[in-house]
């Protein structure tokens, strides 16, 4: 007796609808992004639902402005979305669950067959995504995770199809190469139609200013030079800012770090140093910037350190912000513990804050906004949006020795 | 999408009846695919043009927050008629960059401050903690070791300031030329030990030098209370004014 297709295609159906949701959720913040303003992201598992504070949509952005999230990203500013494969793909399986849900008895064994073995693409691809996901963002997005259970379901109904299937008839040999082909239409239909109406942003690429000053006082600045630098680079970072920890990031992800010969020009924006601000907005950047200073040859590794342990070292700056410590002396303490005794030493004396001061006035001298992260090539600076979802094709334009 | 069933993907067993057209699967499939494809494309491409109509005209809604621009320290003491009498002192007296003069002479001072003697002092009363002062010998021009170790402490607790002041003078004995020329000589002294220590270009265009002589706003002895590079030495009236002040300003003019 052979097994109705009726449920097998229901869980098609409903993965292939609630993978649409999320799909597009994930694709209308992308776009909604193209106009270069930032804009707040969908992410919940609970379809449409908002995310839980700005920390809850924090796995989104770290997934919308990685180097994964998108294609063709040297093509178009931003790439193509992903996700809008994946709205294509689900619009098909919807397509097929339907035709299964409707024909029924009368859908052929290579129908089954057909949403078997290719119904497991989208969870392949899920899973390839999750593993990125865990291994080079350390993060998840909860619209990712909903677009996975939705080709888990997807993968499941199309298992379930294949049971009995081999009592049925054959059907068209040629049949599965239609649908194949269909499958593909769809699944290139909406990213087609998202490259062809996307504004061009090369007009905007250079609209963000330039340094005053050409070249920053020999010796003042922190040198991190890449493995094959091709390219001065020049960045204003606060150890303890998250932008600059996911701009870095971006840029190793990349692999354009190592072609840059960055110098580091610290701007921690804590008050206890930076007499720009009122009040600390990183409290304890300012013992971590001259921790940075203080490490020499090792200022990417303390600098990359002091990124991974953002969270602590600012609840060490709290601390000292409550209790009222000048001297930053919990930061300070951290620092020792991981860094040893010299270079602890250091974060306390006089040069290391002379040092940070010419950092400051070199900001100063050059006027530049009193916010990180900033990165200037050539002197020109690079649009903060062309540090997110615009790095690669702005690099195109600007730099292409570096995306080469 | 397009899974259009040929009749013989159809599989109807003998005698079952048959649940409708046999092109209906089909034809319900790629409808429902076509829909859903539609709405996709749809709902991407206006996404996509409003972002490009958002993009082209920004409305204020788009606009960025203004963010503050880098700059030097502003703090309380710096207030209006310390920062006209600073503009004027530092542009008439000039930092010697432009007009290549350096330094400005007592008369200079007395006409472009417009203040008398003790507004004038008055107006550095709030430096106590920023500021020190760098005594010499009767008649004397030299900085000993604490001076220098004086003058290198103000100079590198510089923070956010813009401008570093050097305000030499001399006491009351001896001719007011001679003094002139004695106070000229001391501020010279502590500018060449900066140049020396700093070897910094631009040093002219930091510090602001006024020499006053024995003629112009004499400190009183409420000023040997000030940090001095001479700690345990007797301070009169003569001893402090024998004397350079210096101080970085926290000021933006």
């Amino acid at each position: 007796m052979r097994k109705d297709f009726r449920i097998p295609a229901i869980v098609i159906l409903a993965g292939a609808l609630l993978g649409l949701v999320f799909a597009t959720y994930s694709s209308l913040d992308y776009a909604a992004h193209l106009d270069r303003q930032l804009h707040d992201v969908h992410c919940s598992v609970i379809p449409g639902a908002p995310p839980q504070g700005e920390e809850g949509a924090q796995g989104c952005r770290a997934a919308m402005y990685s180097a994964y999230s998108a294609v063709l990203k040297g093509k178009l500013w931003g790439g193509i979305p992903i996700s809008l494969f994946a709205q294509g793909c689900y619009a098909f399986f919807a397509g097929f669950a339907v035709f299964l849900l409707v024909a029924g008895r009368r859908a052929s064994r290579s129908a089954a067959e057909f949403v078997g073995v290719v119904g497991l693409t989208p969870v392949l691809v899920s899973v390839v995504m999750a593993v990125i996901s865990i291994t080079q963002l350390g993060t998840f997005c909860h619209t990712c995770i909903g677009m996975y259970l939705a080709s888990l379901l997807v993968a499941v109904g199309g298992i379930m199809t294949l049971w009995g299937a081999s009592a049925r008839s054959r059907g068209g040999v040629l049949l599965p190469i239609v649908w194949l082909g269909s499958l593909g239409v769809c699944t290139a239909a909406p990213a087609a139609a998202y490259a062809a109406v996307a504004p061009d942003h090369t007009p905007y690429l250079s609209s963000c200013g330039g340094l005053k000053l050409a070249e920053p006082p020999p010796g003042v600045l922190v040198s991190l030079p890449g493995n094959r630098p091709l390219q001065p680079a020049l960045m204003f970072e606060d150890p303890l800012c998250a932008n600059c920890k996911a701009v870095h990031l971006r840029l190793v992800q990349e692999g354009i770090i190592e072609k840059l010969d960055t110098r580091l020009a610290l701007l921690p924006l804590d008050s206890a140093c930076n007499w720009m601000l009122d009040t600390p907005l990183h409290p304890g950047a300012c013992s971590v910037s001259k921790a940075v200073i203080c490490a020499g040859p090792n200022a990417r590794e303390v600098l990359e350190w002091a990124f991974d342990q953002q969270h602590y070292l600012l609840r060490a700056g709290e601390r000292d912000q409550q209790q009222g410590y000048k001297d930053q002396r919990t930061t300070r303490e951290v620092i020792r513990l991981r860094w040893g005794d010299e270079l602890g030493k250091c974060v306390g004396s006089k040069e290391a804050e002379q040092r940070l001061n010419r950092h400051l006035q070199f900001a100063v001298d050059n006027t530049v906004p009193v916010s990180t992260p900033q990165l200037y090539l050539s002197g020109r600076r690079v649009c903060d949006e062309d540090t997110d979802l615009g790095l690669r094709f702005a690099l195109t334009r600007t730099a292409p020795e570096l995306v080469r | 999408m397009n899974p259009y069933p040929s009749a013989s993907a159809f599989d109807v067993q003998p005698g079952e009846p048959p649940s409708g057209p046999p092109y209906l699967g089909g034809v319900a499939g790629l409808g429902a695919g076509l829909l859903s494809l539609l709405i996709v494309l749809v709902l991407v491409t206006s996404g996509v043009s409003a972002a490009a109509g958002r993009l082209k005209n920004p409305g204020h809604a788009a606009q960025k927050p203004a963010v503050a621009l880098a700059d030097h320290a502003e703090v309380a003491y710096c207030t209006p008629q310390f920062k006209q009498v600073l503009q004027r002192v530092l542009h008439s007296c000039g930092l010697s960059d432009k007009t290549g003069r350096r330094g400005c002479q007592p008369t200079d001072v007395r006409t472009f401050a417009n203040i008398t003697d003790t507004d004038f002092n008055a107006l550095f009363t709030p430096l106590k903690d920023r500021g020190g002062v760098i005594m010499f010998d009767v008649s004397g021009k030299d900085l000993d070791d604490g001076a220098r170790q004086l003058l290198r402490e103000k100079w590198e607790a510089r923070r956010g300031a813009r401008y570093f002041f050097i305000v030499a003078r001399a006491s009351q004995t001896g001719t007011s030329a001679k003094n002139r020329a004695l106070s000229h000589e001391r501020a010279n002294s502590v500018m060449f030990f900066l140049q020396e220590l700093t070897r910094d270009p631009d040093l002219d265009k930091k510090v602001g030098m006024l020499w006053l002589g024995e003629e112009y706003a004499q400190l009183s002895t409420e000023y040997c209370s000030w940090s001095t590079s001479r700690p345990g030495q007797k301070c009169n009236e003569d001893a402090i004014n024998r004397t350079a002040f210096i101080s970085w300003v926290d000021c933006r003019l």
